[in-house]
């Protein structure tokens, strides 16, 4: 662009960027507490519009003023609600509160904002340094992080374009407009910024691609079809940060010249849906998005497409498909989208997460971003962490963090004293890890060679009473389900896998079945047509790989080691410590297969249990008298009474 | 202008622009295939039988998305080749209703063929079988669709899509569960079906039957 | 599919067919075209297919392809409280499916389907996003957490005395009754 138009762009820009930093001025001094309420999808689900609700009920009552600020997610899905309150006048720096209940919102009103008492015994930390309160930064699953992606994410309200630009939103791409598309790209490469939606295809390269195609019409895509159960990164960041998303939307589209994208998002997420749509709107009106960018010659388009749930469309070739209105099966590549994609134009694909790593590289220098990370995946890595871990939720760290320092250190390790067993990587396309791997650097590289991958981000770590067939048959069950059929690898094969491992976790093995899923799952991998079927049989291969002895537990022993598989396990009550005329276990079982014994004690109707483990919930600790066993031929046969007295309780 | 490959240590000679497969095939090298139609620009690739390994390529590949290059050194007969394909055909007939006798296209049919090739016993012993519960689906007014039977080539979709610009036919489903359906398709006046029959004729195996009293 | 439309549903969809006229023609448009349907209907009966087919020129049975490859869409009406069980992978390490069982035995219908009375209907759903809670089944647009067995008859016998009462209401301040 010519240096005129450098001075438009600026210009233009400039008038935006003073008008956002009188709105934040005016917030930041106004004479009264903030409250800030993280409002993503998470913090909604565990309650945050009632904490919202309740915060501008009390502030009513107790006639305080203050400015309530609605923000994204901070990542700390396990402390949800949270809530920061920045109280100056107190004299105590902002303060970090989590699982915020309406009650406790109402109690921090009158007590904190009214009396000035911050009520020590519910405070998380404060967010800052200061010689009162110790600050969330000394616990690890703050200080420990490295926040690229998500540093706005939890920090800037969302739904509003001002909030964003204020915290140095948007000056990337004006910085962006004024370079040439070919020196954008050369950042971008020199960077070593890899792909985040699972493979790790060198961004730079990608769109170097896309630019040596000549055709004019090019479009930019944004792959926030995020399908694996348990993981949510993508979602998160649209709902806390949509604009940095579409800032390096634009820019990549800027550098490969495009004038078209679209943001391709599951409609399960409607709050996503709704968030990036506003925000896209926001831009159009300021003249960020759309004809003649900050007065400049470059025009982008963003349109929402919303996905209609299949899992294959996160695969480029499908999602392509289904935009153009078909079923959503993939293609055979060559031809790439980059050489033939959406309406036969070249197509950039790229996930959330790599779109929104791209304002902070250019804004940092690709140097810096390098120095994050490791050697061949510099940046950061952003996981769901999920299952049985203390402080799961989103955590974004430098690449090449052992696996034993995120699970244990920064994100607490295993609940109830529970032993670690394994960590599932990368969702259903993953692989599981045992405790062997716990010192495996997580990169692209190293978590492949491991036979688990970086995929999109899910990461479950499981305990000792986690059985590894039953995970193994819950992931191909995802899979099978969501295969699309078209071939023949795929569509039968995974049919085949899940039965087998099915037949297992009911103790109906067949003599070679272990022999079968090996060789099934090796031919699935080579032969299946795209990535969903090649990595299908992964957590098959990992968990037969890694704990054989459990499998072979189960068709052999019709066994469950870790006792979770129904089939194989059985309730029993144990009589020495069974209470006489204790009904615990009986007023809770759904199904009423606990009897009396003649001498008023309990027993299981073996035949009516559903193994739902209520029982062993509610039996009083002080009894503690129920017993799970595996295989349940263990279980010591106790009486049934006749049932003598059916109609008398009619 | 002409190539010149080899295939199984066998010069062959080809023009420009064809798929190996067809290459193969135009020099009576035979390769298991079920979903290749020639002169498709994207080919389906679905079936994945046709696999060959080419020098300088670690794993095979299925030899209809592979375009025919000079002095290209192929071998269709390798043990990670037919591993394979038998692996295919055994999944395929998994789900294959195997009664020959009373099926149309018995003697006519590729299944039958390619398991002769790959002597594959038309009933694998190791993996169970799972047929769907439909084992005809009457709703066309001229077509009979059997379902147990079909390999989900999708030649009749393609042809048909071909011939009359809208195809008839279509995926319904997904998954394991997809399968050929003419949903809704009633309004017999619109339909060129009678007369046409060029789906029944791509069908590989005896999927589609012209109903006989039309 | 072949249930009949209800009036109110035949209304609605007259409304649909309105709305249809403001899509363009272009098969890039019939995924959008028909989620504009089921926000409409809920549900996508056989009747919108053929009216989505007439408006973009195509075959139903291309439609109908389409639509039953994806997830989101549904070819039965849900049922006037739509429960929804996750069974992303924190909710299945917890149990997730015990509680989809649950569901299933009380309200006597497997998942994917409504009960004849139309009130409910079961849905399995993959993470819904309160992984922290798990495990999670949502009834109406209300997440439950911490979901255990034993809850699950009582959340419906709440939602039916609720209904009963509301019915009650109704028929009290019905004129001419009481």
């Amino acid at each position: 662009m010519s240096p005129d138009n450098h001075k438009n762009i600026d210009l233009k820009f400039n008038t935006i960027r003073k008008e956002a930093e009188k709105r934040r001025a005016a917030f930041r001094d106004a004479p009264v507490p903030k409250i800030h309420i993280g409002m993503a999808t998470c913090g909604i689900a565990s309650g945050a519009l009632e904490t919202k609700k309740a915060f501008e009920e009390a502030l009513v009552e107790n006639n305080i003023e203050a400015r309530i600020h609605t923000v994204g997610c901070f990542g700390h899905c396990y402390a949800e609600p949270v809530v920061i309150i920045d109280h100056p006048d107190s004299g105590f720096p902002p303060i970090f509160y989590h699982e915020v209940t309406p009650g406790k919102a109402k109690m921090l009103v009158k007590l904190f904002l009214g009396d000035g008492d911050p009520r020590f015994e519910h405070i998380y930390g404060a967010t800052e340094e200061n010689e009162l309160i110790p600050s969330v930064t000394d616990f690890s699953r703050f200080n420990q992080e490295k926040r690229i992606v998500m540093e706005k994410c939890g920090r800037i309200d969302p739904e509003d374009i001002y909030d964003y630009i204020a915290a140095g939103g948007y000056s990337t791409l004006v910085r962006a407009l004024k370079l040439d598309p070919e020196e954008v790209i050369k950042e971008v490469e020199h960077s070593g910024l890899r792909g985040r939606g699972g493979a790790g295809f060198p961004t730079g390269r990608k769109w170097k691609l896309a630019k040596s195609v000549i055709e004019q019409d090019k479009i930019v895509i944004c792959n926030a079809d995020e399908g694996d159960p348990g993981a949510y990164m993508d979602r998160t960041i649209l709902e806390s940060n949509p604009h940095q998303v579409l800032e390096g939307m634009a820019i990549c589209a800027y550098a490969v010249g495009a004038q078209q994208a679209m943001v391709y998002v599951r409609s399960e997420y409607p709050l996503a849906v709704k968030l990036v749509t506003n925000a896209i709107q926001q831009a159009e009106k300021l003249g960020i998005l759309g004809k003649g960018i900050l007065d400049s010659t470059f025009d982008l388009k963003i349109d929402v497409f919303q996905g209609s749930g299949a899992f294959v469309c996160g695969e480029e070739t499908a999602l392509i498909r289904s935009i153009e209105g078909y079923r959503g099966m993939p293609r055979h590549r060559p031809p790439y989208p980059v050489q033939k994609g959406l309406w036969d134009k070249p197509t950039v694909i790229n996930n959330v997460k790599t779109l929104a790593s791209v304002p902070p590289i250019l804004n940092h220098g690709a140097t810096w971003y390098r120095g994050i990370g490791t050697q061949n995946s510099p940046g950061t890595a952003i996981f769901s962490i999920v299952g049985n871990v203390v402080h799961a939720g989103l955590v974004e760290i430098p690449m090449g963090v052992s696996l034993r320092t995120l699970i244990f250190d920064i994100c607490g390790g295993i609940p109830n004293n529970k032993k670690f067993k394994a960590v599932q990587i990368g969702g259903p396309s993953g692989g599981c890890l045992n405790e062997d791997f716990l010192d495996t650097p997580i990169d692209f590289d190293s978590l492949t060679k491991a036979g688990a991958m970086m995929g999109s981000g899910g990461m479950v770590v499981m305990d000792e009473d986690t059985c590894m067939v039953e995970v193994a048959r819950y992931f191909l069950d995802f899979t099978q389900k969501e295969s699309c059929g078209k071939c023949t690898f795929c569509r039968i094969g995974t049919y085949h896998l899940l039965k087998i491992l099915r037949r297992l976790t009911k103790g109906e093995g067949l003599e070679g079945d272990l022999e079968l899923l090996e060789t099934l799952s090796q031919d699935i991998q080579t032969g299946s047509l795209c990535g969903l079927g090649k990595t299908a049989p992964n957590p098959v291969l990992t968990s037969l790989k890694y704990f054989r002895n459990e499998y072979e537990a189960h068709a052999k022993e019709k066994r469950c080691p870790a006792l979770m598989c129904r089939a194989l396990t059985a309730f029993y009550f144990d009589l020495e410590l069974c209470a006489r005329g204790c009904d615990a276990c009986a007023t809770c079982c759904p199904v009423d297969a606990v009897f009396t014994t003649s001498n008023r004690k309990k027993g299981v109707d073996q035949e009516l249990c559903v193994k739902c483990g209520e029982c062993l919930v509610a039996c009083p600790p002080e009894y503690d008298a129920v017993r799970k066993v595996s295989p349940p031929h263990l279980v010591p046969y106790i009486e049934k009474p006749p049932e003598k007295n059916k109609k008398d309780h009619k | 202008m002409m190539l010149k490959l080899l295939v199984d240590n066998q010069e062959i000679e080809t023009r420009e622009g064809k798929t190996l497969l067809q290459a193969c095939l135009d020099n009576q090298i035979y390769i298991p295939n079920l979903c290749y139609l020639e002169n498709v620009e994207r080919p389906s690739a679905s079936c994945r039988m046709c696999f060959v390994e080419i020098e300088g390529i670690k794993q095979p590949v299925p030899s209809c998305t592979v375009q025919v290059r000079d002095e290209m050194v192929v071998k269709t007969d390798t043990p990670g080749v037919r591993q394979l394909q038998r692996t295919a055909l055994r999944l395929l007939l998994s789900v294959h209703d195997v009664d020959c006798k009373n099926c149309h296209a018995n003697k006519n049919c590729e299944l039958q063929n390619i398991a002769k090739f790959l002597k594959v016993g038309l009933k694998p012993k190791r993996l169970e079988r799972y047929l769907k519960e439909t084992q005809i689906d009457e709703t066309h007014p001229f077509l009979n669709h059997y379902p147990n039977r079909c390999v989900l080539c999708g030649k009749c979709v393609h042809i048909c899509r071909g011939k009359h610009g809208q195809s008839v036919l279509t995926f319904a489903k997904r998954g394991f569960d997809t399968v050929i359906s003419t949903y809704s398709v009633t309004d017999v006046s619109s339909l060129a079906c009678s007369d046409c029959g060029s789906c029944v004729k791509a069908c590989p195996v005896g999927a589609l039957a012209l109903k006989e009293s039309s | 599919m072949n249930q009949e439309l209800t009036e109110e549903e035949k209304d609605t969809l007259k409304h649909v067919a309105i709305k249809l006229e403001t899509f363009e023609k272009h098969r890039g448009n019939l995924i959008p075209i028909l989620q504009m349907v089921q926000n409409n209907l809920s549900y996508l009966p056989s009747e919108a297919l053929k009216i989505v087919a007439q408006h973009l020129g195509i075959l139903e049975s291309e439609v109908y392809g389409v639509a039953t490859f994806y997830n989101q869409f549904r070819f039965h009406p849900p049922g006037k409280y739509p429960i929804k069980v996750c069974l992303g992978t924190a909710c299945h390490v917890r149990a997730g499916d015990i509680i989809l069982e649950n569901f299933e035995r009380k309200l006597e219908i497997p998942e994917g389907q409504t009960t004849p009375d139309r009130k409910f209907s079961i849905e399995r759903v993959a993470c819904v996003g309160c992984c922290a809670l798990a495990p999670v089944a949502i009834i109406d647009e209300t997440v439950h957490g911490h979901m255990a067995p034993s809850k699950v008859e009582g959340l419906i016998l709440r939602i039916k005395l609720q209904e009963e009462m509301e019915e009650r209401e109704n028929k009290q301040h019905e004129p001419g009754q009481s």
